[in-house]
């Protein structure tokens, strides 16, 4: 048997098939929807239960930027958990359906402020951490390996910022 | 469950790799974080095992001897395959999520971040950068 090497995962096809198959039942119910509601105005979505882990990844992100640039001797420390934080953010834009602010120094409105120390970056990672597992807790299926990866990757970072 | 046999698999791989890594580790810092490894990887064992036994499935038994990645000689090599199995039983555990709720989703997200924090750890240790990957257990 060889040490390492990715493990592969005999149930997985099967299950996106389930995921994709309730997606599309839903689907239905829903354009049916809203055939009853033609004249009516536009119902705005519900956002998706995703989103603030999302703006939560671009507020670190940007978070880690302020720090790097207020504390240069640690920026080559800084820089790469800020790329991991947009990472993140792409591929929860992607699974949720939405597009990227482009301007990647949005003002982080949405998300939790945070103090440009390393003791801050800590606390907000800790806040970020606990997040991500509640999120993955919750998840469907189709959505709990990306949110803990997620999760472990905060945590990683907690542990980076020693 | 695959998903459990694979992770047991790796866990098993683990603390083989573990006895290899701590005697070319020199410095005792290091030495006792294989040994608390090495022991947390035995934990994960015993809940893998226990977890299949209720489910009837049958696991296979580890086997008698691993064929290692390249070989482990000094501390140099040790530290990069304590990086390897660590990333290795991340790979392992991510599966499970999806494939399980609640409190055993929960026990399977711990195995894998704290699997991912030895990583980070024995990065830094190695000198390797960065030291964090973007998405840990995501096959590479």
């Amino acid at each position: 048997m060889v040490l390492t090497g990715a493990v592969r995962m005999m149930g997985q096809t099967r299950r996106r098939v389930l995921g994709l198959a309730a997606g599309a039942g839903l689907g239905v119910t829903t354009l049916s929807g809203c055939g009853l509601l033609d004249d009516g105005p536009e119902p705005t979505p519900a956002p998706d239960p995703l989103q603030p882990l999302l703006d939560e990844a671009l507020a670190l992100a940007a978070a880690y930027d302020r720090a790097a640039l207020a504390l240069p001797a640690l920026a080559a420390r800084l820089t790469p958990l800020a790329a991991d934080h947009r990472a993140h953010a792409a591929e929860l834009a992607r699974v949720i359906g939405v597009t990227l602010p482009s301007a990647p120094a949005a003002p982080a409105s949405s998300g939790p402020a945070v103090t440009e120390t390393l003791a801050g970056l800590r606390k907000a990672e800790q806040a970020g951490q606990r997040n991500a597992v509640a999120a993955c807790g919750q998840a469907p299926a189709p959505r709990a390996a990306l949110l803990g990866s997620i999760a472990a990757s905060r945590a990683t970072h907690i542990e980076a910022l020693r | 469950m695959t998903q459990l046999s694979a992770a047991l698999a790796a866990e098993q791989a683990a603390i083989y790799a573990y006895g290899l890594i701590g005697v070319h580790l020199d410095r005792d810092a290091e030495r006792e974080q294989a040994r608390a490894a090495e022991q947390a990887h035995r934990q994960r064992r015993d809940y893998l095992v226990a977890r299949l036994e209720q489910l009837k499935a049958s696991a296979a038994p580890a086997p008698a001897g691993y064929e290692l990645p390249f070989p482990v000689a000094d501390r140099a090599s040790a530290l990069r395959l304590a990086i390897q199995i660590e990333d290795g039983v991340a790979q392992a555990w991510r599966p499970v999520l999806p494939a399980t709720q609640g409190t055993e989703r929960g026990t399977a997200l711990s195995a894998m971040t704290e699997a991912a924090v030895r990583a980070t750890r024995w990065r830094r240790l190695a000198a390797v950068t960065p030291v964090t990957l973007p998405f840990p257990g995501r096959p590479s």
